[in-house]
């Protein structure tokens, strides 16, 4: 029942994802932080298979930053989001594999260009203007072609994501109540409130 | 693949990055080791065990591949092969299709296709073979792309296609 | 996880198994690899063996292709028909080529069919149990550490003459043989046995014909009676699969084996060559339409500036 956005904007990439853990029909916890912070200008929203997901996302938060004690530099978005998908194809190939969907949306500090990936489980990878996993894409991804502007502000992109939160709201049998929004950009990760 | 090996990828979305991700390390290491470009026949063949080195877990993947080969003489000389998802390598001197859409193509290329075309005749040969079996196929579709290698240019187009 | 590295060891990578079994029960299905719906046959003669196949290559219900080459080459003096999974039989036969090549060199000797046979048979059926802790020459017949068990698909006749003269065998996937004066296999097996059956005789003649292509078996007017029994027998067996086998199709391929030489004589008969299409199907240039073109050039040119107006003294 996870659901995460992103959508990237002018020199931006925006994080959204539910907060919930739910076990069967009961929800345990309604502050779950569903979006790693990878590296200063990284981030990686999870989804999926529970128990995998964390595990999963702990083993890639590791791993980058790994690399930037090692190299002093943190991987760059396309190369970050690129071993993340092998990760998660060599995991495929093996005796029981992650169910995560991801969601890497991260800015590069060299081209100063947004960059987002939209990733499943079976290692499929695309880069995308806009993404959203879980039952909240059958309602947002119509409503992005729609509002989606690359070129648009963070208040508009801001608005942009709340639009789909409140068409889920509207429609979605169970609507998760809150949801966690990162945002990264030139100046690195923040949270902001929506 | 290089200047002038081209190589399309039907089939599953993960395994069509990992193999891209494959053979490009392969054939920059052969470059790097040989100090020459792959000739098309040779890129053939490491396609070919790649994927059978995988005969009994295959990759979900049927490749095409297209290219000029060099000639003794130094001419360039049309090369085109498939093979299917355990490797078997097939070089037809005609035409080779892969994809959800293969069985429609086969027949269309079959009735479409004729010798010795020029560079634009087969492009408009090629362009509407895939159009046409697409259109009815459900799995592929939304636009099309054509690269006409020639020797010295390649071209390539986006076609306009149905977009349902 | 580290990064799998693309260059492994020897044998096959089982690596993808577990993911296409769970990739095959959420109903993602295993396409299919090319077979030879086959015809292929051997044959002993006077002076040595003929193998001979068909051309067809097929993709389930689908002819993948039309003129293929089911006749491999192993040795100088010994060839293989391959029928089953198109893939299997091209690569063990390569496989077993390059063994024999290597087993000639270290014993110095025209390799025999027999040891041919005997690699392919414990190949496809299982391994002779590999001892670690003693010292093996390397290039002695190698044991195959694997037990296929009839997991490669590979049917084979195999034929050649040696030191001990003309030899012809089958194996079938699971390793075991036959040795047997004419013999057939694939799916046109019956078609192909059934003229053998009726027509074959100890100590057949054959005539190679010089000139070839030959004229088109289907069309051409009886054979001539100097043209040889045991060549005519091999085509008209390929030909009752062709003709009969949905399976197999196209052209007859032929291999004559004698002491003295090999004749691979491919496209030996072409029953069923395309006619000459009625009209073109051209398109006019621009039916199609175009988004984009972009257009990337391979020629490199460069304007090259003389700088220096004296030329270099190299005297």
């Amino acid at each position: 029942m996870d659901i995460s956005f992103a959508l990237t904007g002018k020199g931006y990439v925006i994080v959204a994802a539910d907060t919930t853990a739910a076990r069967s029909i009961v929800k345990m916890k309604v502050d779950e932080d569903k979006i790693k912070v990878l590296s200063p200008h990284l981030l990686m929203a999870f989804s999926g298979e529970p128990g995998d997901t964390v595990q999963f996302a702990e083993y890639i938060e590791r791993n980058i930053r790994l690399y930037q004690i090692r190299n002093t530099y943190a991987l760059r978005p396309p190369s970050a989001a690129s071993w993340i998908r092998r990760a998660l194809a060599d995991s495929l190939r093996s005796r029981r594999p992650y169910s995560v969907n991801l969601l890497v949306g991260g800015y590069d500090t060299s081209t100063h260009t947004p960059h987002l990936y939209w990733v499943d489980y079976l290692g499929t990878m695309s880069e995308v203007p806009f993404a959203a996993h879980g039952y909240g894409a059958y309602f947002a991804l119509s409503l992005l072609d729609r509002y989606h502007d690359p070129e648009a502000s963070l208040e508009d992109g801001l608005a942009t994501l709340r639009r789909c939160l409140d068409e889920v709201a509207k429609r979605l049998v169970v609507t998760p109540e809150k949801y966690k929004v990162k945002v990264v950009d030139k100046d690195g990760v923040r949270e902001v409130e929506i | 693949m290089s200047d002038r090996i081209y190589l399309g990828l039907p089939g599953l979305a993960t395994d069509v990055t990992t193999l891209k991700e494959v053979f490009r390390y392969r054939v920059n290491m052969y470059t790097i080791k040989e100090e020459r470009e792959i000739e098309p026949e040779t890129f053939a063949h490491l396609v070919s065990s790649t994927l059978y080195e995988k005969r009994f877990g295959p990759y979900f993947i049927e490749p095409v591949m297209a290219g000029l080969e060099k000639t003794p003489s130094g001419a360039y000389k049309p090369f085109i092969a498939a093979t299917d998802l355990i490797g078997c390598l097939n070089f037809a001197k005609d035409f080779v299709v892969a994809g959800t859409a293969s069985t429609k193509l086969y027949g269309v290329a079959e009735g479409l296709w004729e010798p010795d075309l020029e560079p634009e005749d087969l492009f408009e040969t090629c362009a509407q073979t895939l159009l046409n079996a697409v259109d009815r196929d459900a799995y592929s579709g939304w636009g099309a792309e054509v690269h006409l290698i020639t020797k010295d240019k390649v071209i390539k187009r986006t076609l306009k296609g149905r977009m349902d | 996880m580290a990064t799998a590295s693309v260059y492994k060891g020897a044998g096959f990578d089982f690596s993808n198994e577990v993911r296409n079994t769970f990739l095959s029960e959420r109903g993602i299905p295993l396409p299919k690899a090319t077979s030879t719906g086959t015809t292929i046959v051997g044959c002993l003669f006077k002076d040595g063996i003929i193998l001979g196949a068909d051309t067809r290559a097929t993709e389930g219900p689908i002819v993948a292709d039309k003129n293929c080459e089911k006749i491999h080459f192993i040795t100088d003096n010994i060839r293989c028909c391959g029928a089953g999974t198109a893939a299997d039989t091209e690569f063990t036969t390569a496989l077993i080529s390059s063994n024999m090549e290597l087993h000639a060199l270290s014993t110095g000797r025209k390799p025999r069919v027999v040891t041919a046979m005997t690699m392919l048979k414990q190949m496809l059926f299982r391994l002779v149990p590999q001892p670690t802790h003693y010292h093996r020459p390397p290039s002695s017949i190698a044991p195959f550490p694997y037990r296929y068990q009839g997991h490669i698909g590979a049917a084979l006749v195999l034929g050649g003459v040696d030191a001990t003269g003309p030899q012809l065998f089958t194996i079938h996937p699971h390793g075991s043989t036959d040795k047997l004066p004419y013999v057939t296999m694939g799916s046109g097996s019956l078609a192909a046995m059934a003229v053998f059956e009726a027509k074959w005789q100890p100590n057949m003649e054959v005539r190679i014909p010089h000139a070839h292509p030959l004229p088109t078996y289907a069309h051409s007017p009886p054979p001539p009676p100097q043209r040889a029994e045991a060549l005519d027998l091999v085509c008209a067996a390929i030909s009752a699969g062709i003709f009969n086998d949905l399976g197999s199709g196209s052209n007859v391929d032929a291999c004559v084996i004698t002491a003295s030489h090999t004749e691979m004589l491919r496209n030996l008969v072409k029953p069923n060559e395309r006619v000459q299409k009625e009209r073109s199907y051209q398109f006019r240039r621009g039916t199609t339409a175009i988004k984009k073109e972009s257009i990337r050039s391979l020629i490199v040119d460069e304007d090259v500036t003389s700088i220096t107006g004296e030329a270099m003294d190299i005297s």
